[in-house]
């Protein structure tokens, strides 16, 4: 499941500030320029609902990826 | 089967029905030497002392029973097989211990590695015998069989892939296709084959299993991105040189002084002290951390789809659905 047009549109978004904008705007008008899936398209839009572009400040990072949460948590 | 003490949640009880189904299978083995309390260590979370150690069950290991109840089987029937995953994965984590030798708290690190390769040997023993406990459920030999063989052959596909993994070069492991070649043979192959017996136990109908299969694959891919993303977060995968999902994107997508400080740090052999919270910094500036989220959210989604389509011929998936959120 190796994907050429998702690495480029993430590329894209965090290397070039007027594209970072535009997704932050309306984030399918950058979507439709990359010859991303259905699927892909969907996961793209899900993390951004979720935790936005994603940097070490994001909020909701520690409550998705900390030791707590999901399939780390020990069972009593 | 009852309960002495009150767990709240359906895990805790469930969990607690495979802790026992366990500890009648370690009162088999001959007690020489403090044998048996060391094959209990190996099941059990970093304690002071062994006797507030209580077997740590994972996730994982949950799954047949979960998979079993949402095709319309009993729980049951499904312990022991859920009894072998919990063996199963513990002897796994004994043995990349010792091949890793990085920790001294580990059963290698502390008594060496032939006493901690006798445990792990003892494990995997442990867990077969769990299958076969399978037939005093009410489970027709055929399916013991066949429980057997999804085991055996799922592991020994998780053994390939873990060997990939030790004798791969750094250069090579600078590859997304690699990457997840190795992660699906060798992190994945837990859940799938989980969840491959959970439903084997439950239904005749093939379609169903694969379905079910193909859900703990992509389950596992997704753990495995997390797991990947919280090595970093923490930086320990830094600390180790291990190359992962987020690495490999900033290797392959960064140029300049970006990638050169990243290649001398995992791919060149160097001198060069990995400093975490600088490597850490570069992968969420160069949208790494972000592309690998989007990784797992892709195999969540591929999950999530399965669910649905086993929904809507009656499974029921709430529970299951809950690993997803």
């Amino acid at each position: 499941m190796k994907s050429q047009a998702l690495q480029e549109l993430v590329k894209k978004i965090f290397g070039d500030e007027e594209t970072k904008h535009q997704f932050l705007k309306d984030p399918d008008s950058v979507l439709s320029q990359f010859s991303l899936t259905e699927q892909e398209k969907k996961a793209v839009l899900n993390t951004h609902a979720k935790l936005g572009l994603v940097n070490s400040d994001s909020p909701q990072l520690e409550a998705t990826f900390g030791p707590t949460s999901g399939w780390w948590a020990p069972i009593p | 089967m009852t309960l002495n003490c009150h767990p709240t949640t359906w895990e805790e009880r469930q969990s607690e029905f495979v802790r026992r189904e366990i500890e009648v299978l370690l009162a088999s083995l001959s007690d020489s030497v403090g044998f048996n309390d060391l094959v209990k260590e190996a099941l059990t979370k970093n304690s002071s002392s062994l006797s507030a150690r209580t077997i740590y069950v994972r996730q994982w290991a949950l799954l047949p029973l979960m998979v079993c109840e949402s095709v319309g089987g009993h729980y049951e029937q499904a312990l022991p097989a859920s009894a072998a995953i919990q063996l199963l994965m513990a002897a796994g984590e004994v043995f990349d211990d010792i091949e890793d030798a990085d920790s001294s708290e580990s059963l290698s690190g502390k008594y060496g590695s032939a006493v901690a390769t006798n445990i792990a040997t003892t494990l995997l023993i442990l867990a077969e015998r769990a299958i076969t406990l399978l037939k005093g459920r009410g489970v027709a030999d055929c399916n013991v069989v066949r429980v057997m063989d999804a085991v055996n052959s799922l592991y020994a596909i998780a053994c390939a892939g873990q060997h990939l993994d030790l004798t791969i070069t750094p250069e090579m492991a600078v590859s997304e296709d690699t990457y997840l070649r190795i992660a699906c043979m060798k992190s994945a192959s837990t859940p799938e084959c989980a969840c491959h017996i959970g439903a084997l136990l439950a239904t005749e109908n093939q379609e169903l299993i694969d379905k079910f299969t193909i859900f703990g694959r992509n389950l596992g891919m997704a753990s495995q991105i997390a797991n990947d993303i919280q090595g970093i977060i923490r930086g320990s995968d830094i600390v180790k040189r291990k190359i992962t999902l987020p690495m490999i994107y900033a290797l392959t997508q960064t140029e300049g002084e970006a990638r050169n400080q990243l290649k001398l740090t995992f791919v060149e052999p160097s001198e060069l002290v990995p400093d975490p919270r600088r490597i850490t910094d570069l992968l969420f500036h160069y949208g790494a951390i972000h592309y690998a989220t989007i990784k797992m959210e892709l195999y969540k989604q591929h999950a999530l789809d399965i669910l649905s389509e086993v929904k809507s011929v009656g499974a029921s998936v709430e529970r299951l659905k809950l690993f997803l959120e």
